[in-house]
């Protein structure tokens, strides 16, 4: 069974079809990488599956059931984290906090009972800290942790947004452009550690970027969207290679330039 | 739209294979390095002395012995109101400060609250220990009801119909006679045991304490980080699990039960209860004590909230002994002090000190809280310009 399956997914915004007989899936462990140009529908596929879009046709399937409907906390609860392109963090705030935020929905405690002190929500407030140590810990994040978010670099806010999603516990984690402002070294880099977190938390992970090498060096299974449809979809080198493809990343003529001058 | 990435690309398997680490990230800050500030003996006495002083003028205001002051016995009633409005204050800044949306309206909570009480404890023959959480309750239910409206409305439209519900509890609500004793208002006794106003005002401090304490546990907990999760970014706060609507409301409920205690505690202490009180002024003076205090900042709040109840009636100004100065020098009666001070405080707000009140003495705050003297400690601050005026 597919842990994440997308059929026929459309939306409209005006007269513009962002997404136009999207379908996807992604299976249990896998990685599923999505790449194509700016304005391509990519981000809009992310808002859709965490509920952020309705779509006005298509099924959203998690595990078997649908979550079309689902309102966006919900399906957090079931297990699908996600980053955001433009950094999805609470800026006001110290990385620690941030991550002992986003571990909401495993506090064990009503929040009344947290208003009035009860002794219990003392004892829980001081693992999930731990919790947050732990994870910034395993993201070579620690000498941040009492930083305030609004006062570091995009590169390390991408890095924090990964531990921070990981602290809501996803089953499916969907990846917004984790590797921007990131160097290629950092990048290659990004992409074993996604496949440590891979092997570690037991994720799958759908994610967008632009750093074609990233995603085709991590990636099981890669879909390439063009004007809200998909263009090409198989094998990391399938796509890469597929005419289609680089005709929308390059025009008419494929150049003989490598990406790792343009990161 | 250029797209300069390539699909070309060159890509070894030995490559993916050699597992990199990610490099650590290195703070360049070295704040941590340094080992932190301790004062030492003489530092840590003279921080207990500043303590025990601010200690003294607060629990020995109402007059005795050892009271700082020479009060009149209708100034120690505007004690117990200072404390009473700091309730109040507390109240609103969980709504404007945490959720990050506004009530013009809070009149009519604390109002709502007020009568509640008073119409349990005379009509009902019920103790002034049930009453307050009485007043509690239906103050948490009336905020729940224009919570759930502001889950459709924003912004403007929201204050607009906060300011209209205000009015309408003003002119409607507090009108019917069998609730609220009409034009006429109500007598309210003051619990028993708490009859003169010395007593009454260690009561409402009690309660005020209370009120802080939920109010400190909340903004650590699950229900503070998620308040200002979705006040910051309703969309990040979402992924994060959060169900904003449902801790939006929670922050009104929670509001509204402060207010109901303020309420129930401020019609104990004016004795005598009349619906012109609860006007739109006043919803305005609570807005501006909050804000001018300092958003999200408890002990900001809580001294613009003292100051502006103070102000009223030119209390502050009989408390600081210069009332006969203001009036030899400029001419200025007590009473019309707080209009020169409130606008002012108001304006400092506007432009220097977004942060209110609370900003300008973190130099204080913090040194008395064990960290070295520094005069712009409050330079960093989470409330922007915007923030306050928008």
């Amino acid at each position: 069974m597919s842990v994440l399956e997308v059929t026929d997914l459309n939306i409209q915004f005006g007269g513009v079809r962002a997404l136009d007989h999207v379908s996807m899936r992604a299976g249990e462990w896998e990685i599923v990488g999505i790449i194509g140009p700016n304005g391509a529908g990519k981000t809009t596929l992310f808002n859709c599956i965490t509920g952020f879009y309705r779509p006005s046709k298509g099924k959203i399937r998690y595990r078997g059931k649908s979550i079309t409907r689902l309102p966006v906390h919900k399906r957090t609860a079931l297990g699908i984290g996600r980053t955001f392109q433009n950094v999805g963090l609470v800026k006001n705030t110290t990385v620690a906090e941030n991550l002992v935020t986003a571990q909401h929905l495993q506090t064990n405690y009503d929040p009344w009972a947290g208003m009035l002190g009860g002794p219990a929500t003392f004892s829980e407030e001081s693992r999930l800290s731990g919790r947050a140590a732990q994870l910034l810990e395993l993201l070579q994040l620690s000498d941040v942790a009492n930083a305030r978010v609004a006062d570091l670099p995009y590169g390390v806010l991408k890095r924090v947004e990964i531990a921070t999603v990981l602290a809501t516990d996803p089953d499916l984690l969907l990846l917004d452009e984790p590797g921007s402002g990131m160097g290629p070294e950092e990048a290659h880099a990004l992409g074993d550690t996604l496949l440590e977190l891979r092997k570690e938390f037991g994720l799958t992970i759908v994610m967008i970027d632009h750093h074609v090498p990233l995603v085709t060096g991590v990636s099981d299974y890669v879909y390439c969207l063009n004007f809200g449809e998909v263009l090409a979809e198989g094998k990391p080198d399938e796509v890469r290679n597929h005419p289609e493809v680089v005709r929308a990343y390059l025009g008419e003529e494929p150049a003989e330039t490598t990406s790792e001058e343009y990161v | 739209m250029t797209e300069p990435q390539t699909a070309e690309i060159p890509k070894t398997e030995s490559e993916a294979e050699s597992t990199r680490e990610l490099p650590p990230v290195v703070a360049d800050q070295l704040d941590d390095e340094v080992a932190p500030f301790r004062p030492g003996v003489a530092g840590w006495l003279a921080r207990g002395a500043v303590w025990a002083l601010l200690a003294w003028v607060v629990f020995a205001i109402p007059g005795n012995v050892l009271s700082p002051f020479h009060l009149g016995v209708s100034d120690v009633g505007h004690a117990s109101k200072a404390a009473i409005f700091a309730i109040i204050g507390l109240s609103l800044n969980v709504l404007i400060g945490y959720a990050g949306t506004i009530s013009l309206g809070h009149q009519a909570f604390v109002g709502v609250g007020g009568f509640v009480s008073a119409y349990v404890v005379v009509d009902m023959g019920l103790e002034f220990w049930l009453a307050v959480p009485i007043a509690a309750a239906v103050g948490g239910l009336q905020a729940a009801l224009l919570g759930a409206v502001s889950l459709r409305l924003t912004g403007l439209y929201f204050a607009l119909v906060t300011l209209a519900y205000g009015v309408f509890a003003e002119e409607t609500l507090f009108g019917i006679t069998a609730f609220t004793g009409g034009e006429g208002g109500k007598n309210v006794p003051r619990p028993i045991g708490f009859g003169d106003d010395y007593s009454f005002y260690y009561l409402c401090l009690a309660f005020l304490a209370v009120v802080l304490w939920a109010d400190w546990r909340l903004v650590r907990t699950k229900g503070g980080r998620a308040l200002q999760a979705l006040r910051e970014n309703p969309r990040v706060a979402s992924s994060y699990g959060i169900d904003v609507k449902a801790y939006t409301l929670m922050a009104f409920v929670v509001s509204g039960i402060f207010a109901g205690i303020g309420g129930a505690l401020l019609a104990q202490q004016s004795t005598f209860l009349v619906p012109e009180t609860f006007d739109f002024e006043l919803a305005l003076l609570f807005v501006l004590m909050t804000v001018v205090g300092g958003l999200r900042n408890r002990v900001g709040v809580v001294i613009g909230s003292v100051i502006f109840a103070l102000l009223e009636e030119g209390t502050l100004v009989h408390l600081l002994h210069i009332d006969g100065f203001l009036d030899s020098t400029i001419g200025l009666p007590a009473e019309f002090f707080g209009l020169v001070v409130g606008p002012f405080l108001l304006l400092l707000t506007l432009t220097l000190y977004p942060g209110g009140i609370g900003q300008q003495i973190a130099p204080i705050s913090h040194w008395l809280r064990g960290r070295k003297f520094d005069l712009h400690a409050g330079k960093v601050t989470e409330v922007e310009v915007a923030d306050v005026r928008a």
